[in-house]
């Protein structure tokens, strides 16, 4: 009885921690345009198309002026230089615009938030705008965000020190980040949340960015068709955190896709020192060491990553058990397969996968590498194809609760030496003047 | 200098006919290279069909009959089956008809342009990451037991076409939800895969899809999109059965000027045509080989391989049978006969314009 009290206990603050995250979201909701069904793309214009150049010293001078000016389908072209400003597009009349900086070197084309406006740029009800070449830097609320649209393309973007989120997308159907940089946000570097159910769904496609520095590389509430492959999430106190909330519309998280990424050194204690101040609420937390977790969700896949270096756990799977619809709280159908831990041994986590048995047909299989899991027993990490329940465990759960709650995450860590890499160090308790990531894309 | 056309591109020309696709109940004529932007702009003038609004068959026109609104279960593996799966995106890539400009059953060169924008199924990683394969005619090659589910994630990931697509399979059971194939207003959700949009079909393989078959773009275009290579195989092979020591699927279709663009018509074997540009088949003495053979396009075909006879399925012996379009046939023996041969179509005007390529046989 006492053990099963445990058990609840934990799930209870597993549940409350993750709102933490969310709780500046909502904090800040008023600045936020209220969601709405993003429904069938809008019809794609046909053009003749203009370019609207923006510099200091053309016709345009501001990027809003630009926007304002543009018919569908038109390019705002924007010269290097540093721009005051948060940019609105909004509507259908902004529909298939496309804002291009300095696709070679975008820190060139800076948005500066001066952390007093909201957003870089914000695209509400516009269909596919696209996003190109451009930095957005210390936005008190996030760098790049597409709410409320059906398709938007983010390539080639910076976002340095975003309050919330760096490239951000919500209620939206479908879009892509590419090619990106996020470091230093308050709370996620990418994130991707209250997707709508869909009969044909329109995947979102995140590849080949990188998010370090942050709460969290990348985190999503209630996603789904999500896609997220060939990228780097380190030096964040958690690389990867897709979970399910009442907060947000349309739990549970489901049906994404973490392949072939890299998550490693995510153990930056961003609650003893930070060049911000992370988005959390003060009784819980999301405690550093974590490479991925999953928050309840289902039909999700993690394959072929290399996770390695993170001091609490390589990968955790926990249910969030106060999601109003018990249907939607198991974890259901996971894969973990095909990963690789602890780099042959050069960079270890401290724990490689720490799982609860929460839910039916998950599966852990052809995972290489792997030295470490919590619980130790074999049983908790059936091989897949997996259709039976899984064998629940409270072991976990007792971790989590010492971990979120009572914040001794450091007690928690299994430290092991790291594997040198060029350029960068990792982060851990953070310094002035040191390089813990890039800054630049090349 | 004017070139003269030669032999075989008099008989490419032959071959080259004007076919007529009903698109969204319009019927467009493809006579002409560039036709195919005709039948292009009435696909994406094809609006969606109502009844998409959910995948249960729910928002039927009104007077529709009932047996268009039925629902059915989701179907799962039979006992002792597995799930098969999946991750296939149509899109268009540059392709190469003739990639080594050379006949090498003739020896010749062949003269003008080979290249087209073909559309394809990929087979690509979990969720789209990244592809498995090229993009490349044809499609992958899906297999399956008896007992088994054939899941099968699909996206349109194409940007240029703008335009729904589809995956209708033969062969195997499937319910209405999962056939795949645009029926105007009483179209079910896997029958209009938008731009951007996926679609997950279940496909049951039964004791009776034992078999090679094909599938195909049934969207609201699907004959030009068939005609430019979206197509591919699957093979469903009895419970534990021991697949062939060689296996390889061939389609034989024709690409005309309206599909192409071209001057000409190829005819072509799995998106290439003439001897070394088709696939070049390699076995070695004493292996169960056996070679599928499909058609794809509007024309019947005789399947002819040099120095090799093999039994069709009333137990006589052939080395020339007919397939038609969407048929299978299955040339299937023990491998005797060492050396290099030919194969190719036995329609004369069509083994000259392309549809031909080696058997090469090792001791």
């Amino acid at each position: 009885m006492q053990h099963r009290l445990k058990v609840a206990a934990g799930i209870t603050t597993l549940a409350l921690a993750a709102p933490a995250l969310a709780g500046t979201a909502v904090a800040q909701q008023q600045d936020y345009p209220p969601p709405s069904n993003p429904g069938s793309v809008q019809k794609k214009p046909k053009g003749p198309f203009k370019t609207l150049e923006v510099s200091k010293k053309g016709k345009f001078r501001t990027i809003q002026a630009a926007v304002n000016a543009a018919k569908p389908g038109d390019t705002v072209k924007i010269a290097d230089g540093v721009y005051k400003e948060s940019v609105q597009v909004a509507g259908a009349k902004h529909r298939f615009i496309k804002l291009v900086g300095n696709v070679k070197q975008p820190h060139k084309v800076v948005l500066e938030g001066e952390n007093k406006r909201q957003n870089g740029i914000t695209v509400n009800g516009a269909d596919a705008v696209t996003m190109r070449g451009i930095k957005a830097r210390r936005y008190k609320a996030n760098g790049f965000f597409a709410v409320n649209v059906t398709g938007y393309a983010m390539d080639r973007l910076i976002a340095e020190l975003p309050g919330t989120y760096g490239l951000y997308a919500f209620n939206a159907k479908g879009g892509s980040m590419t090619n990106s940089l996020s470091y230093y946000a308050a709370d996620g570097s990418y994130y991707v949340g209250q997707t709508p159910e869909q009969t044909r769904p329109v995947q979102t496609i995140i590849r080949n960015v990188v998010g370090w520095g942050s709460v969290v590389g990348y985190t999503g509430t209630n996603s789904r068709y999500v896609t997220i492959t060939k990228s780097k999430f380190f030096n964040n106190a958690l690389g990867l955190a897709p979970n399910s909330l009442d907060s947000e519309k349309f739990p549970p998280d489901e049906q994404n896709v973490f392949r072939d990424n890299d998550i490693y050194w995510n153990n930056f204690d961003v609650y003893q020192k930070a060049p911000y101040k992370p988005n959390v609420n003060e009784d819980f937390i999301y405690p550093p060491g974590v490479g991925a977790i999953l928050l309840s969700g289902r039909d999700n896949r993690f394959e072929g990553n290399r996770i390695y270096g993170n001091w609490l756990g390589g990968f955790i799977g926990v249910p969030n058990v106060f999601l109003k619809n018990p249907a939607d709280q198991p974890l259901d159908r996971n894969i973990v397969s095909g990963n690789t831990f602890n780099k042959g041994g050069a960079d270890m986590n401290g724990r490689d996968m720490v799982y609860n048995g929460s839910g039916t047909g998950n599966c852990f299989g052809g995972n290489t590498g792997v030295m470490t899991t919590v619980p130790a027993a074999p049983e908790v990490y059936p091989a897949c194809p997996n259709t039976a329940k899984n064998v629940e465990n409270g072991e976990p759960i007792g971790l989590m609760l010492s971990w979120a709650v009572q914040k001794q995450y450091r007690a928690g860590w299994i430290q092991h030496p790291h594997a040198a890499q060029a350029g960068m160090e990792p982060l851990v308790d953070w310094a002035e003047g040191k390089s813990y990531g890039p800054t630049t894309l090349k | 200098m004017k070139r003269g056309i030669d032999r075989r591109g008099f008989l490419g020309i032959g071959a080259g006919a004007a076919f007529v696709c009903t698109i969204g109940g319009k019927q467009v004529v493809l006579s002409e290279p560039g036709d195919a932007a005709k039948a292009d702009a009435a696909a994406r003038n094809v609006k969606r069909p109502k009844a998409l609004a959910a995948q249960a068959g729910t928002g039927m026109p009104a007077g529709a009959p009932a047996v268009a609104s039925q629902q059915f279960p989701t179907p799962t593996p039979a006992p002792g089956g597995r799930v098969r799966e999946h991750w296939i995106q149509a899109v268009t890539t540059d392709w190469d008809i003739v990639p080594k400009r050379k006949d090498e059953w003739h020896g010749e060169k062949v003269a003008g342009p080979t290249k087209f924008k073909a559309f394809v199924y990929q087979e690509m990683t979990s969720g789209w990451a990244s592809p498995l394969a090229p993009a490349r005619i044809p499609g992958p090659v899906l297999r399956a037991e008896v007992g088994d589910l054939l899941v099968v994630h699909f996206r349109n990931a194409d940007e240029e076409l703008e335009q729904a697509v589809t995956m209708h399979p033969h062969g195997v059971r499937y319910n209405p939800d999962y056939d795949g194939s645009f029926l105007g207003d009483f179209t079910r959700a896997g029958g209009f895969v938008g731009p951007g949009e996926s679609f997950t079909y279940r496909w049951e393989a039964t004791p009776d899809s034992v078999g090679v078959w094909p599938y195909h773009d049934h969207g609201p275009n699907h004959t030009l999109n068939t005609f430019r290579g979206l197509f591919g195989g699957l093979i469903v092979y009895p419970k534990g059965a021991k697949a062939p020591d060689l296996e390889r699927l061939l389609f034989l279709h024709v690409m005309q000027p309206p599909v192409t663009g071209l001057k000409r018509s190829f005819q072509c074997i799995n998106g290439k045509a003439f001897a070394g540009n088709t696939p070049t088949i390699q076995a070695k003495v004493g292996q169960d080989v056996a070679i599928h053979v499909m058609g794809m396009d509007n024309e019947f075909h005789d399947f002819h391989i040099h120095g090799h006879r093999w039994k069709d399925p009333s137990g006589h012996f052939v080395d020339t049978p007919t397939v038609g379009p969407n048929e299978t046939i299955t040339a299937r023996f023990t491998e005797d006969n060492p050396g290099r041969w030919l194969y190719h179509c036995h329609v004369f005007s069509h083994q000259d314009a392309g549809m031909s390529g080696w058997y090469d046989v090792t001791p």
